[in-house]
């Protein structure tokens, strides 16, 4: 099991914000997909709306989500695929052993799916006795180590090679080496004979098209498209937001995801599935499963304000900007959803109250927002979210979080209010702040509460003139001339 | 289900379709009409897919007739190597495209050119035969039904005689397509897929089998094809 909570993510970040090799992996992020996606998505045809036209095709979905299932259940199972919708994790998880059990499935070979780590799939396919492979060589890697990925699309972009070369030596019994060609071929040897063995093939989708019936899975490595071709039966778990209405939707939708994810105008292969084999194909799956999960998505339905995070195509574009995340990295975080979208995410599904660190960490700086293929407002959530904790909300349950800081922000607002009374108390501040530590000219030790702020930087003195009193001097001295 | 359903409309506070349906899945005419792409266009895609493919590894080779085509792939075929084994296998789609390369007479005495089995059905047995020689062969051939200028894609539609796996399974790809075949973009694309009904499965391919996950550096073949060539017919 995955110890994975957002409750550690003070503790986590602390630890993540000396990690001078994380902070390398991540910039390289940055600097190779982060940086280029806006111009990528400025190229297509539709220019600098094309975020925008993104936006409007997942809004139509969102917004008309009960046509949208229906109709694409319905088709789905006139191809002959399986639909489960599931209120819940634990109701997935159930109908995925369910499906295991008939298939008496002894190996499943998974996709890439950042949803069944949000229902802890694999600890319950585990523990039912099935080995559990991840394919992917980035969730191969963390898979073998027992951690959690860090980014959602490079979920092993914590290690080094070197420490990819000492796990493939310590659990694949091969010569070490730190050479990526090598390595990786490594673990196309060992994972070629898992894929062809195994008996069934778990996979997310990146979206489904609800007029054809079909889900569309993308990967670079071929992994997907393995697992899904190659075992007896096929399930695709997916979020029940996560589809889109038509052909014509997907041109900007795949065309969006991909230049966001990895800076590439197509992956290396896009897959529709739509339903089993048909007699007279001799492969592929004889069954297919569309098990489509809400777990608290309806939820965030209901709710005009938050409504709009469900538009994100999980494309991990956010990540790769967020001055937080390239300081923290993604298991600071504690949950499957990392950075600003797992800022929002998390706590609209695990609970606001439980997860405030998360919303409270991020800066607001607005660069999740301009680099969303799909214009998320993440910042508008985040600050949404704190309002919420500040003062509590009875739809979602939060309590507010400090009665001494609701208190301390009452007086500070009054204070802001009345010139004479904030005068007043800058005189006081200036004449008390002579009693703090001081170093190289800077506060190093604030009292109480405030401590926070100085335990990890030092703090201006305020001035020894204040800028009001100079400027009633000038105006003085002009007079005066 | 329809409890699901059920919460959703109560979420978004409605009742029912109430004709939404007509909006959701409207197409816009100029989706419709880029189906039909004018002749003029085509300018223009070649020099765009030599660019594209250089920039993904896939290696492309212009010839001019189908029996230039199988010569040049029969040298290929005894230039490399089995990635897993010793023992040389192709595995090809029953197509008359592919038919018409001559490659079992070509390479027929080196070895083993087998195609996918055409049958209204198949036995557990007969499946399971299938896939141990996908597995055994180091080639495998397919044709593409598309190929997208733009990005270089080809698109392959599955069926009778298409196995899946022959563009997945074996460590070499090679598609052969006849350059009438080209469109201009994904769009175009999905807007003749849309008049059509679609098949089981549907594979955009481009490029080789990659991966950047260790410290983000590219390496080709991951898990699919490491090595991929499109031959381009001009007849």
């Amino acid at each position: 099991m995955l110890n994975q909570s957002p409750l550690k993510y003070r503790e986590l970040a602390a630890k993540a914000v000396q990690d001078k090799q994380l902070h390398r992996a991540l910039a390289m992020m940055r600097d190779k997909i982060g940086r280029k996606a806006v111009n990528l998505y400025n190229q297509l045809p539709t220019g600098e709306g094309s975020r925008q036209a993104a936006k409007a095709v997942r809004r139509k979905v969102v917004d008309n989500l009960d046509v949208v299932l229906e109709t694409l259940a319905t088709n789905i199972r006139a191809r002959g695929g399986h639909v489960h919708l599931a209120e819940s994790g634990a109701d997935a998880v159930e109908y995925c052993l369910g499906v295991a059990k008939r298939f008496q499935v002894r190996r499943v070979v998974k996709g890439k799916s950042m949803l069944s780590e949000e229902i802890h799939l694999n600890d319950a396919l585990e523990a039912a006795g099935i080995e559990t492979v991840e394919t992917d060589l980035g969730e191969y890697i963390v898979q073998l180590k027992g951690e959690a990925p860090s980014h959602i699309i490079a979920p092993a972009i914590h290690y080094t090679r070197e420490q990819v070369g000492e796990l493939f030596a310590e659990k694949l019994g091969e010569p070490y080496t730190d050479d990526p060609p090598t390595l990786t071929a490594m673990a196309r040897k060992t994972l070629r004979e898992k894929m062809l063995g195994a008996d069934m093939g778990i996979s997310g989708g990146n979206t489904a098209c609800a007029e054809t019936g079909h889900v569309t899975i993308v990967s670079n490595e071929g992994n997907i498209r393995m697992a899904t071709t190659m075992p007896r039966v096929h399930v695709v778990l997916l979020g029940i937001e996560k589809i889109a209405a038509t052909l014509e939707d997907h041109d900007i939708l795949l065309r969006m995801l991909t230049r966001a994810a990895a800076g590439q105008k197509i992956s290396t292969y896009v897959s529709y599935v739509g339903g089993p084999r048909l007699d007279e194909e001799p492969d592929g799956p004889e069954e297919f499963h569309l098990v489509l999960v809400d777990n608290g998505r309806s939820r965030i339905l209901a709710d005009p304000d938050f409504r709009e995070v469900l538009h994100c195509v999980r494309c991990g574009g956010c990540l790769n900007v967020c001055p937080v995340y390239m300081a923290i990295g993604g298991h600071s975080y504690g949950s499957p959803y990392c950075g600003p979208i797992g800022a929002v995410f998390t706590p609209l599904t695990q609970g606001i109250n439980d997860c405030h660190h998360l919303c409270q960490g991020e800066t607001l700086c607005g660069a999740c927002k301009q680099v969303c293929p799909v214009d998320n407002d993440l910042p508008r959530m985040l600050s949404l979210l704190r309002y919420k904790l500040a003062n509590g909300d009875a739809r979602w349950n939060v309590r507010p979080q400090s009665l001494s800081a609701k208190l301390a922000f009452g007086a500070w607002s009054v204070l802001m209010r009345h010139r004479r009374m904030y005068d007043a108390m800058s005189l006081v501040a200036g004449f008390c702040q002579k009693l703090l530590p001081r170093k190289n000219g800077w506060i190093s030790r604030l009292p109480g509460q405030l401590g926070g702020w100085t335990r990890g930087r030092d703090f201006p003195p305020l001035a020894k003139k204040s800028f009001a009193r100079r400027w009633a001097r000038r105006d003085t001295a002009r007079r005066d001339a | 289900m329809s409890r699901i359903i059920e919460r959703v409309r109560q979420a978004l506070g409605v009742r029912a379709n109430d004709g939404r349906d007509t909006l959701v899945f409207a197409k816009s005419d100029d989706f419709v009409h880029c189906a039909e792409a004018k002749a003029t266009e085509r300018d223009g895609w070649m020099e765009s897919i030599r660019i594209e493919a250089k920039a993904l590894n896939l290696r492309v080779h212009e010839c001019p007739d189908l029996d230039a085509c199988g010569e040049a792939i029969a040298s290929l075929a005894r230039e490399r190597d089995p990635e897993w084994g010793t023992v040389k296998q192709i595995m090809r789609w029953s197509d008359p495209l592919l038919d018409g390369l001559g490659l079992e007479g070509r390479l027929g005495a080196e070895m083993a050119v087998k195609s996918v089995p055409g049958a209204d059905s198949f036995s557990q047995s007969e499946r399971e035969e299938f896939r141990r020689e996908v597995i055994a062969s180091y080639i495998g051939i397919t044709t593409a039904d598309y190929l997208l200028a733009d990005t270089a894609s080809l698109v392959l539609l599955g069926g009778r005689g298409r196995a899946r796996s022959v563009s997945l399974v074996p460590s070499i790809h090679i598609a052969v397509v006849p350059r009438s075949r080209m469109l201009a973009s994904y769009r175009q694309m999905l807007s003749i897929l849309g008049a059509m009904d679609l098949p089981s499965n549907v594979s955009i391919i481009t490029g080789p089998s990659k991966t950047a996950d260790i410290e983000a550096t590219l390496v080709h073949g991951a898990h699919g094809p490491r090595e991929m060539h499109l031959f381009l017919v001009a007849s």
